[in-house]
């Protein structure tokens, strides 16, 4: 008998096997050499390598591990954003008590395993990778949440995050046994097949699956009415990690989303693409009402995030090519965005005893402006104020909208736009027009998001070259990318161009 | 046996789970009842197997139970976390994050 060896892609599966062999080095080190600097420079060296295989592999398109996977531009595209995002997490991360308190090489590490599905989560082509890499992706963000262990809204973040997250995948996963049964295959090829064969209305047990497998989706994007964990999360997980959760999460949850309604339930796209734009709409109303009365920025954030995902929602609701491109254009818009903010934030946590509130900004235009104009650019980019990256993703979106006849998605879009000028404003009219003194008048700086035990203030981390430089640049980013849009552009059509 | 009646104890066991998490108020009976949740998947996924007549659904639910495990170990540590901290075990007095 003959031994046949398998057919194995190596040059597509290098990014995987980079993370893999970055993941385990990161944790050994942590056992054998426990010196703080080794584990972020380690992970950034990792994470270097595979975005350097990723970038490699632009371009191509093929199967992985007998189509369990797909390597494909749309899959590389939002992998490199997810990247992008964990890059400028290490270095937030940075003398953050989180990462010192759990460790800091089993920090790095869950953060790399973290990234590792969200690679894996963006090439899935079948429902097993699907599943496994979306736990994979979720179950050391759920430790991640409660490394700040001394503090109580960190433990209590991550339980919960656990609780929702978890019921998300088991929805999930019934929904899959559903569609398994209801055609008969695990692969999204052979379920499309499946249900151009039996007709998506004619088969409850199809029907049923692909609500379930939406509903369990639309937890991981928080989307509203599933969005309920996420201000929580938020405001409770260590602030770095809620803006890799913010930025990296969503967009691997949404190329799934991309490749699993597009690919497996594409035919069926007049049946499903309703009932999706209804959460969108929902998506965009609650979290623009929502984040209105916030008093902690994380949770402004969080809200803000629930809206940002209705309007991104649009681009998977259309199933165009264009639709996808604007998709993709808009999450790489939003990690810039979001990071710029979130990196001012952190700088003003550790500079202020006032946490996240909006009490800990108060002034700072005059105080420190170079911390006080990345907040505004991004402030103005989330609200899509023009001559921002914000404002082209949100213009590319509706267009996308209108050309696939959701002209009332793009209404509701343009109306929670107006709406979030309210509560985006707000921080910048924060910043820039009310003096720092004002607070000092024996006000108790005990707020949502700090505990008891505060940690020590730190005046001068706002100038660290680590907070600094990621808040520069992705500010910097998001004007670019506003003003000279079309390398963002290119590079969102090329992905887009790979679905279709 | 039809499939019908492994399909209808599964969505028992899936409704059993999903109530047990919005009733019940300690995190390890609500870390149970997403076991619940997650083996009624599994239980669903085997008998369509049977039925379709391919082994794809097995080998997807011997991965959901790695899945499961991996994730009961997880809260389960969370739970001991918040022991530690002498926190209550109920999860309605975890509410420094009001939403």
């Amino acid at each position: 008998m003959n031994f046949h060896e398998p057919h194995i892609e190596y040059a597509g599966i290098s990014p995987i096997i980079a993370l893999t062999v970055g993941f385990v080095v990161v944790l050994l080190t942590a056992v054998f050499k426990p010196v703080r600097r080794t584990a972020p420079a380690l992970t950034f060296l990792t994470l270097a390598t595979t975005a350097g295989l990723l970038i490699w592999q632009w371009g191509e398109s093929k199967e992985l591990i007998t189509g369990a996977l797909q390597l494909d531009d749309l899959a590389i595209s939002i992998s490199l954003i997810a990247i992008l995002t964990a890059a400028a997490c290490v270095l937030l991360s940075v003398r953050e008590t989180a990462s010192e308190e759990a460790g800091s090489g089993e920090y790095h590490a869950l953060l790399i395993g973290s990234v590792l599905g969200m690679v894996l989560l963006t090439q899935a082509s079948n429902l097993v990778t699907f599943f496994v890499a979306l736990e994979t992706l979720s179950i050391p963000l759920y430790i991640l949440c409660a490394t700040d262990l001394r503090r109580e809204g960190s433990l209590e973040s991550g339980l919960k995050y656990l609780i929702v997250g978890s019921l998300g995948s088991a929805t999930l996963l019934y929904g899959m046994a559903f569609l398994y049964g209801g055609t008969g295959s695990t692969d999204f090829a052979g379920i499309a097949t499946g249900i151009a064969h039996n007709g998506m209305l004619g088969d409850p047990l199809i029907l049923v699956g692909i609500a379930m497998c939406a509903v369990g989706l639309a937890f991981k994007t928080s989307i509203a009415p599933f969005h309920q964990w996420t201000p929580d999360v938020y405001q409770g997980a260590p602030t770095p990690i809620t803006s890799f959760m913010a930025v990296a999460t969503k967009a691997a949850a949404f190329a799934v989303f991309l490749r699993f309604f597009d690919v497996a339930l594409g035919p069926q796209v007049d049946q499903w693409a309703p009932a999706l734009a209804v959460l969108a709409a929902l998506s965009i109303v609650v979290g623009n009402v929502g984040a209105l009365g916030q008093d902690s920025l994380k949770r402004m954030l969080g809200y803000s995030g629930v809206a940002q995902a209705g309007y991104m929602m649009g681009g998977v609701v259309v199933a165009t090519e264009k639709g996808t491109s604007s998709l993709i254009f808009y999450l790489a818009a939003y990690a810039f965005m979001n990071l710029a903010a979130f990196a001012v934030i952190i700088a003003r946590e550790r500079e202020t005893p006032y946490g996240d509130s909006y009490r800990a900004i108060q002034g700072l235009g005059a105080e420190k402006p170079w911390l006080a104009w990345p907040l505004t650019i991004s402030m103005l980019a989330l609200a899509g104020l023009p001559a921002t990256a914000g404002f082209i993703g949100k213009l590319y979106l509706i267009e996308a909208l209108v050309e696939g006849d959701y002209t009332w998605l793009a209404v509701f879009i343009a109306v929670g736009t107006m709406i979030s000028l309210a509560y985006y404003l707000r921080v910048v009219a924060a910043m820039w027009m009310r003096p720092a003194g004002e607070t000092a008048a024996g006000a108790t700086p005990a707020i949502a998001g700090a505990s008891s035990e505060a940690d020590p203030i730190d005046t001068e981390a706002g100038g660290r070259i680590y907070l600094l430089a990621p808040a520069v640049l992705a500010a910097a980013a998001t004007v670019f990318f506003g003003i000279i849009p079309q390398p963002l552009v290119d590079f969102a059509a090329h992905a887009g161009a790979s679905l279709f | 046996m039809n499939i019908e009646w492994y399909i209808v104890l599964s969505s028992l066991l899936f409704a059993t789970g999903a109530v047990g998490i919005v009733i019940r108020r300690s995190p390890m009976v609500i870390l149970l009842c997403l076991e619940l949740m997650l083996n009624a998947g599994n239980l669903a996924l085997v008998a369509f197997s049977r039925e379709v007549g391919n082994q794809q659904g097995q080998v997807f639910a011997l991965v959901v139970m790695v899945i499961a495990a991996c994730e009961v170990v997880v809260g389960l540590g969370l739970i001991v976390a918040i022991f530690r901290r002498k926190l209550s075990l109920d999860v309605d007095d975890l509410s420094r994050l009001r939403g």
